[in-house]
């Protein structure tokens, strides 16, 4: 069987100073399947997709595709031999066309038959079923749009073995359907698939094999029908673990703390970011925010922490109005927002500073003087890595050299350990791997039962649904409907989030 | 390998940089002395009498130019004294240091310390503006002898020395009323000080001797040493219609731009018929040998005087017009020969009265010879000139 | 063959500061080249640099005279730097300060030193300070480029210098030529240990700045503010306030280096008393990473390279242009290494040609 292997990786190793991302790792992936690269962060999976797409030249080791072995200094070699690659973040254009983007860097140069390409994308795109119009700009595309242009960019430069970098994170539930029916077309073509993912169930969905890195290192390859997620969450963790979310219950007063009424915000061209929304929130509960990337939950967030302004309605907050305050005046009455952006770090940390910088920020005006009390961060970060289990080098240690969810955990304990009575987070587990994804909804729920009120917003319905007590869905800036956790099915709010409201026709 | 090659790349474009910039600088290339050198401690300081005197051997003479020894004008005639001067007292060419480029500003006074620093026992400071700077360090060192061209400080170790310039410049005013055609002349001038309005003066006063309803136009370039727009004004100048155009500046800007218009000019400086063989004239030129030979030598015999003020005309062979070019017309040299040997007789002197300002106000009465201290700080002008004193 | 330039993997700070340190090196070895093919044995000429510019008590001096505008200079930059806010202005910022300072020695030449100085620093700093003001002002209400407009704002005050210089504070004195009068003594920096007192304000102005930067809670703001204008917001700073307090405070430094360099060295104002020393510290603070006692040492280095270079001008009779020749080569391979740093050439040939 592995006689048919069509890419095959051996002994791959590559070092980056001390750290060892890559070692000994082996994989192998055969036309016409569907191979997931599992694993949790730092654990090497990008490393390895970069040795394969050129980005990186392996210390050791051999990539052999089709038979012969390749040793590629550049994406370009990657691409001449076949491999492509979709990254996280796509590479393209945004003020041209699908086309152009398409057509951008290839070597026939920039006058092309525009009528010919046009059908040479529309019958690759037939092929796989693939659609998307040839004229239209990248800044017009849907986000599942834009990926089926950079899916389609690689097959037109004659790709055969594609990576996906997280292709799923941020589709909605309809849209990844939709990919998996591409990918499945293209297993059929005979393309050889790599595709990265955090989500367990979607592994079973799609893939045929699967293939574990822990510490850089191949754990296993298993045939997915004859292993399940919770073989698979051991060999990425390394040890047992439950699988369940738990809802965990507040004891005390049910009080009203958060009221939004009719909250409307408009940007520079009139067009609605948020439109009338309305909800209240209660201490001890968790509100979960579903919708689909852009709907208004960054206006949100942004609004009742002061940063940006609203055009109309109120934000009552403790009895209180608190619209039109500063964020500082905010943050001291007890309201801690996170937004985790898709980079990750954007707002609320500082890249380049120390963990006790960052830890700092919301906290350094607290003592008097004019000097910045660094005795009392280094404390609070100490407690903070010890609480959060947070791996680094030390406190002084530069937060953007952390990984994505040393980060994460950094700006979620700085926010908890300001006791905020009202939190309002989102998208706290982007990009975390399982463990890390787990402490964080153990913090929020350990804050749920000591009364915070939160506010969390979250891309995946799954968590959604066992995590909060109610779920407040939007569409394009307004609120569909509220539904509650332990009643609601993930369709109907898939559907919501789409815009249709429960009775009107299901037409996409 | 591969960071060989980069680096390899940097290093051939810096050498490209570098080339521009860093070669062909220097032109008086004498080598360092090396020593430290006697620092003029056997030099009498502060009595009485300079008797002492300084032995030839100990001599260490540094000298400021306010432009660069290249710019065929101002800086280049000071040069040629200075290696007139080490050719006549028999010195070597490593006993006179030299620095190009010396702005009037407070580096004047650090270059002048440089010197020091580096052992001269003489120093000469050649541009106006360098006058405060120099006199602050002649108080610190009395025991340094220093001279200012063109200045008017002056301390018991620091004298002044310049030349009757007026009496060339008015020479070459007869060449330009001569030659001009159109009776519009068009002057380049520098910076607006007392020998700059004085030299427009006498020119204009040698024009009109011969041409008496010429006119003189003058434009200000607020510089000693700019090229481009020493050009530049001679451009403007002549679209006005001057054909003959003469300066007071540092370059042979003004005299390209004649040459390329098809007009005449008179240089300033040095004889400069080479930058513009069918514009050039004549010049008034300097040479600062003559003083610059006997105040050495006064300084070896231990008999310079304190403080003095040396103001030399064309018999003292401080001051010249340069040859007459082919380009002059007939009668020119006459002319010249003539007035110039009334001036040497003491028959005529330029600025005599009646002499009305360009507003028409009489300024010296009729057979009234101004006095030095008047032309000193003369800041008017004579009619016939158009524009004015400030710039 | 193919050339490509890759990103590389962070580069550990040691080996960062070993790759600045070599392309110092390397600039002052290919000026080294230049300077044999015109003629000069390099080592000698580098020897008379040291020597010109730290062997005796007076060039040592010297040197000290070059650094100290710079580094008040550098550290202007560095604190609207700092905030990323691109203060291209010192230039200006220095000569309004040294206006400010002429403003109190001509208006008030009777005041005696212990007032004066004072007085001349105080005007200097407020001077320079407001001129940054301008340029923060326009960004905060019309979000204008500060780049551009600190560019622009420079040309409008060497211009307004050489206006007063050649107009209404013009020395009557100097028989027309245009040069302002002196100070009176009292408006002179006096000297300390042979140097002028401008050493000790600005060894005072690199500690403060320091503490500034690593210990107080507006330098951790600016530091916040640098790195992201909405985490700055997000954490509750009032940025506005935050960024007009430090262009104040930038072009303040920047208006008491022109203070001192009119008092000390000039003792009077020119259109030419920068020498366009602005921009050098640009550059001076950039390389020291912005960072107060790295700028002392890197603007300590461009001070012997000035001062050596004018030492080789007199002692050699080698054009002082070397000196400003071996400070462009510098740059531009520590510019280059910062290239390196970040990236590498790759150059591959042969057995991928039969891939494509």
């Amino acid at each position: 069987m592995e006689d048919k292997a069509y890419i095959r990786l051996e002994g791959i190793t590559k070092t980056f100073g001390t750290v060892k991302a890559n070692s000994n790792v082996s994989l192998s992936v055969k036309k016409g399947e569907i191979h997931a690269l599992l694993g949790e962060n730092g654990s090497g999976k990008s490393t390895l997709v970069n040795i394969m797409a050129g980005l990186y030249a392996p210390e050791a080791g051999t990539i052999t595709i089709g038979g012969r072995e390749r040793h590629f200094s550049s994406p370009g070699d990657a691409i001449a031999a076949g491999v492509g690659m979709v990254h996280q973040h796509f590479k393209l254009v945004e003020v041209m066309t699908a086309k152009e983007n398409i057509i951008l860097g290839r070597k026939e140069g920039l006058a092309v038959r525009g009528r010919e390409l046009t059908e040479q994308i529309y019958q690759i795109g037939k092929k796989y079923g693939l659609i998307v119009n040839p004229d239209k700009k990248v800044y017009d595309m849907s986000v599942g749009e834009k990926q089926t242009v950079e899916i389609l960019k690689m097959l037109y430069r004659g790709a055969d073995i594609l990576i996906l970098d997280e292709p799923t994170a941020v589709l909605t539930p309809q849209e990844t359907a939709t990919l998996f029916g591409i990918l499945r077309n293209m297993r059929a073509e005979g393309c050889a698939i790599i595709i990265i993912t955090h989500k367990l169930n979607e592994v079973m969905e799609i893939s045929d094999r699967v293939t574990v890195l822990r510490r850089g290192e191949s754990v296993a390859t298993l045939d997915t029908a004859a292993t399940s997620p919770r073989e698979l969450t051991e060999l990425m963790v390394g040890r047992p673990m439950s699988l369940e979310i738990h809802r965990a219950s507040y004891e005390g007063k049910r009080e009203t703390l958060l009221r939004v009424k009719d909250l409307t915000a408009a940007d520079r061209d009139g067009v609605h970011r948020l439109n009338h929304v309305s909800f209240h929130l209660h201490r001890g509960e968790i509100l979960g925010v579903a919708g689909i990337a852009g709907s208004g939950q960054k206006e949100l967030c942004e609004i009742i922490a002061g940063l940006d302004k609203a055009t109309g309605g109120t934000v009552e907050y403790n009895g209180e109005m608190i619209l039109g305050l500063s964020p500082r005046e905010i943050i001291k009455k007890g309201v801690s927002m996170s937004f985790i952006p898709e980079d990750r770090l954007g707002m609320g940390l500082v890249a380049g500073m120390s963990i006790v910088d960052n830890v700092l920020l919301k906290s350094y005006r607290n003592n008097p003087g004019p000097f910045v009390d660094r005795k009392a961060g280094a404390r609070l970060a100490d407690k903070i890595i010890r609480e959060f289990d947070i791996s680094t080098p030390g406190k002084w240690h530069t937060v953007k050299d952390l990984s994505g969810g040393n980060i994460q955990k950094v700006l979620l304990g700085r926010e908890i350990e300001l006791h905020p009575q009202l939190l309002i987070t989102a998208y706290p587990v982007r990009g975390l791997d399982i463990g890390a994804s787990y402490n964080i909804y153990d913090t929020l729920n350990a804050q749920k039962e000591q009364g915070v009120a939160i506010l969390f917003i979250g891309e995946d319905l799954d968590v959604l649904l066992a995590l909060c007590d109610r779920i407040m869905v939007i569409h394009a800036g307004a609120v569909m409907d509220i539904v509650d956790a332990k009643t609601a099915s993930k369709e109907e709010i898939g559907m919501l989030m789409l815009g249709h409201r429960p009775g009107e026709e299901a037409a996409v | 390998m591969k960071k060989m090659l980069a680096m390899l790349m940097a290093a051939m474009m810096v050498l490209a940089l570098a080339a521009c910039g860093g070669t062909g600088s220097s032109s008086s290339s004498q080598a360092a002395s090396g020593s430290e050198a006697a620092s003029g401690s056997e030099a009498a300081s502060g009595s009485e009498t300079a008797s002492a005197g300084i032995p030839k051997e100990d001599l260490k003479i540094g000298f400021l130019y306010v432009g660069p020894v290249g710019d065929e004008g101002y800086s280049y005639a000071h040069d040629q004294g200075r290696k007139a001067m080490v050719e006549a007292l028999g010195l070597d060419e490593s006993q006179t240091l030299v620095v190009e480029n010396v702005p009037e500003t407070s580096d004047c006074e650090k270059t002048v310390r440089d010197l020091i620093d580096q052992g001269c026992n003489v120093i000469y400071a050649t541009s106006f503006g360098h006058g405060e700077w120099v006199d602050i360090v002649a108080k610190d060192h009395p025991e340094v002898y220093f001279g200012h061209a063109t200045g008017i400080l002056t301390e018991d170790n620091l004298s002044t020395y310049m030349g009757r310039a007026y009496e060339a410049r008015y020479l070459s005013g007869i060449v330009a009323g001569m030659n001009t055609k159109s009776g519009k002349i068009g002057y380049v001038a520098g910076v607006s000080i007392p020998e700059v309005v004085r030299g427009i003066d006498a020119f204009t006063l040698g024009v009109r001797s011969v041409n008496p309803e010429a006119t003189v136009e003058v434009l200000w370039t607020n510089q000693w040493y700019a090229p481009a727009d020493e050009k530049n004004a001679a451009q403007q100048l002549i679209n006005k219609g001057c054909d003959l155009i003469a300066q007071h500046c540092d370059t042979t800007g003004p005299q390209i731009a004649a040459q390329e218009a098809g007009v005449l000019a008179i240089g300033y400086n040095a004889s400069t018929l080479s930058a513009a063989p069918e514009a050039y004239l004549t010049a008034p030129l300097f040479h600062w040998d003559a003083y610059y030979t006997r105040d050495v030598q006064s300084i070896i015999d231990g008999t310079r005087p304190k403080g003095e003020r040396f103001w030399g005309g064309l018999t003292t062979g401080m001051v010249s017009l340069d040859d007459l070019s082919d380009n002059c017309v007939e009668g020119t040299a006459e002319a010249v020969e003539e007035a110039k040997a009334k001036i040497e007789s003491g028959e005529l002197f330029v600025f005599t009265g009646p002499l009305k300002d360009n507003e028409g106000n009489e300024v010296v009465a009729d057979g009234v010879k101004m006095t030095d201290d008047e032309m000193e700080s003369m800041m008017w002008l004579v009619e016939g000139v158009i524009g004015n004193v400030a710039a | 063959m193919t050339v490509q330039i890759v990103k590389k993997a962070a580069v550990s700070r040691r080996r960062q500061t070993a790759y600045r340190v070599f392309a110092v090196l390397a600039a002052l070895a290919a000026t080294g080249l230049v300077m044999a093919l015109a003629g000069y044995n390099p080592f000698v000429v580098y020897y008379k640099m040291i020597e010109g510019s730290t062997m005796t008590a007076y060039r040592f001096q010297e040197t000290i005279h070059k650094a100290i505008p710079l580094i008040t200079l550098s550290l202007g930059v560095a604190v609207a730097f700092k905030m990323k806010f691109w203060n291209i202005g010192g230039e200006g910022q220095f000569y309004l300060g040294a206006f400010g300072a002429a403003l109190v020695a001509f208006q008030a030449p009777e005041l005696p030193m212990w007032a004066m100085l004072p007085a001349m620093m105080l005007a200097g700093m407020l001077l320079g300070g407001l001129w940054a003001l301008i340029p923060a002002l326009l960004k905060a209400k019309f979000g204008a480029s500060e780049t551009l407009v600190t560019l622009m704002l420079n040309y409008i005050a060497i211009k307004w210098v050489t206006y007063l210089q050649y107009g209404p504070w013009k020395d009557p004195k100097a028989s027309g030529f245009p040069k302002m009068p002196k100070f009176a003594d009292a408006a002179v920096l006096p000297k300390v240990f042979g140097v002028h007192a401008g050493w000790i304000i600005t060894l005072a102005a690199v500690v403060l700045v320091w503490i500034l930067f690593s210990r107080s809670k507006l330098g951790y703001e600016i530091a916040v503010l640098g790195e992201s204008e909405a985490t700055a917001r997000y954490a509750g700073m009032n940025t506005v306030r935050t960024m007009l307090i430090a262009v104040l405070l930038s072009g303040g430094l920047c208006g008491l280096a022109g203070m001192m360099q009119a008092s000390a060295v000039e003792r009077s104002l020119s259109d030419v008393l920068s020498g366009g020393m602005g921009f050098t510290a640009i550059i001076t603070a950039w390389l020291a990473r912005l960072n107060p006692p790295a700028i002392v040492g890197v603007c300590f280095f461009f001070a012997i390279l000035l001062q050596g270079g004018s030492y080789l001008q007199t002692s050699m009779q080698i054009p002082s242009s070397v000196a400003a020749v071996i400070q462009g080569v510098v740059l531009f391979f520590v510019l280059a290494s910062e290239f390196f740093i970040q990236y590498r050439i790759q150059i591959s040939r042969g057995e991928k040609k039969e891939v494509a």
